[in-house]
C-alpha cells in the first residue's frame, strides 16, 4: 500500500509539468499552424501571427514551478496531497493550453481578414490564460501547507 | 483530433463575405483554391469533389436524366458516412425536386406517373398528391415555395435563381457556425465558394447581355450592314 501511495506522490510532482507541456505542444503547434497558413494568404504581419501562436507556451512554465514547489521527499502522509494538486493542476493547465491554442488559431484567422481588431482578438485568450493562471496560483498556495517529510523537519 | 485537422489549410484560405450578393467575386481563384486543397487526405479529396460533382450542376452534363441524378444521389449517400454531407447532398437534392416540380407545373405538364423516378427524397410522394394545390400545400414547411411559384410564375427567373441562392448560403451559414477547423468546414468553405462563383457568372452573363445591347443600340442602322457576321456572334452570345 505504501509503495502505491508513493508511487501516486511521484506521479503527482512531475504531473503538472508533463501536462502542461502536452497542453503546451498542442497549442502551440494548432495555433502555429494556422500561423503557417495566415503566411499564405497574406503579405505582411507575420510577426503578430507567430506572436499569437506562442501564447499556449505559458502552461508549461506554470508546470514547472508547480512541479518544483511540490517536489520534496514523498512519505505515505504527503502522498496523497501531491497526487491531488499536481493531477488536477496539470489536467488545468493541459486543458487551458489545448483550449488557448485554439483561440489563438481563430484569432489569426481573424485578423488575417482584419487586421484592426488585432487587440481584441487576444481577449478570449488572455481569458482562457487568466483560468489558468488561477489554478497555477492556488496550486502553489496548497502546495505550501502539504507537510514536509519529518527527517527534513 | 479531428476537428483540427485542417488548421492550417482554413487559415490559408480568405474568407467569404457575409453577404452572397455583396461579393462581385470568389475570394480565392479557383487555381489557387486548388494548390491549397492539396493539403486535404487524398480520401477526404475525393469525398469533396463527389458532393461538389453532385450538388452543383454546372459538373452535370446536360444529357444527364432525372433518375441518373437520383441515383448518383443515393450511391453518394451511400458511400459517404460523413452526416453533414449527407445532410447537404439530402437538402440539396430534395430542394431541387421541389423547384424542378415547380417549373414542371408551370409548364403545363401533368404530375409524374406513379413509380416514374423524377425527384429525390420523402417529399415526392407528397408533391403528387397535391400538385394542383399552390405550393402543393407546403406552404407551412417550405414557405419559401409560395414565393418560388410567385416569381416563377411572373417570369422573374432572376430573381428567383437569387431567392434559391440567397437560400442555400443561408443554410450553408448555418452549418458552418459548428465547424471551424475540421473537414466539414472544408466541404462548407468550397461549396459556399462555388455559390459565389455561380452567383458572379451570371454577373458576367449581364455584363455580356449588356454589352451586346449596347453594341446593338451604338450601331444603330449599320447592325445590318453585315446580317451573315452579326448573325454568327449573336449566335454565339446566345
Amino acid at each position: 500500500m505504501n509503495e502505491l501511495m508513493m508511487t501516486l506522490g511521484w506521479l503527482g510532482i512531475y504531473a503538472a509539468m508533463a501536462f502542461g507541456a502536452i497542453g503546451s505542444i498542442y497549442g502551440c503547434a494548432l495555433a502555429g499552424q494556422a500561423a503557417i497558413g495566415a503566411m499564405l494568404e497574406t503579405d505582411g504581419g507575420h510577426g503578430r501571427y507567430i506572436g499569437i501562436s506562442v501564447m499556449p507556451s505559458s502552461q508549461v512554465i506554470y508546470g514547472i514551478v508547480v512541479m518544483l514547489t511540490l517536489q520534496r521527499e514523498v512519505t505515505p502522509e504527503n502522498a496523497a496531497p501531491l497526487f491531488s494538486i499536481g493531477i488536477l493542476c496539470g489536467l488545468t493547465l493541459f486543458y487551458s493550453a489545448l483550449l488557448q491554442g485554439r483561440t489563438c488559431a481563430s484569432a489569426i484567422t481573424a485578423i488575417k481578414a482584419k487586421p484592426e481588431i488585432f487587440g481584441l482578438t487576444l481577449a478570449p485568450a488572455t481569458i482562457v490564460e487568466g483560468f489558468a493562471v488561477f489554478a497555477f496560483v492556488f496550486a502553489l498556495v496548497l502546495a505550501g501547507s502539504i507537510p514536509q517529510s519529518p527527517l527534513l523537519n | 483530433m479531428k476537428q483540427d485537422q485542417y488548421v492550417m489549410l482554413m487559415a490559408s484560405l480568405p474568407p467569404h463575405a457575409p453577404d452572397l450578393f455583396a461579393a462581385k467575386q470568389p475570394p480565392i481563384s479557383r487555381i489557387k483554391l486548388n494548390q491549397r486543397l492539396t493539403m486535404l487526405e487524398p480520401e477526404h479529396r475525393e469525398k469533396l469533389d463527389l458532393i461538389e460533382n453532385l450538388v452543383h450542376w454546372d459538373r452535370l452534363a446536360i444529357a444527364t436524366s432525372d433518375d441518373q441524378i437520383i441515383q448518383r444521389g443515393k450511391q453518394t449517400l451511400n458511400a459517404i458516412n460523413n452526416d453533414l454531407m449527407k445532410k447537404i447532398i439530402s437538402w440539396r437534392l430534395e430542394k431541387r425536386s421541389m423547384v424542378a416540380a415547380l417549373r414542371r407545373k408551370q409548364l403545363d405538364l401533368s404530375a409524374p406517373e406513379p413509380g416514374q423516378k423524377w425527384g429525390f427524397g420523402e417529399r415526392c410522394e407528397t408533391l403528387v398528391q397535391h400538385w394542383e394545390e399552390p405550393a402543393f400545400g407546403l406552404q407551412r414547411q417550405f414557405p419559401w415555395l409560395e414565393e418560388a411559384e410567385r416569381l416563377m410564375n411572373t417570369g422573374k427567373h432572376l430573381d428567383l435563381e437569387r431567392m434559391l441562392l440567397h437560400q442555400v448560403w443561408v443554410f450553408y451559414d448555418r452549418l458552418s457556425s459548428h465547424h471551424f477547423f475540421d473537414f466539414e468546414a472544408v466541404i462548407i468553405y468550397v461549396l459556399r465558394w462555388d455559390v459565389i462563383d455561380r452567383w458572379s457568372r451570371y454577373d458576367d452573363e449581364k455584363a455580356a447581355a449588356r454589352l451586346q445591347s449596347m453594341s446593338d443600340s451604338g450601331l444603330g442602322e449599320f447592325k445590318t450592314l453585315f446580317p451573315e457576321t452579326l448573325g454568327e456572334e449573336q449566335t454565339a452570345y446566345g
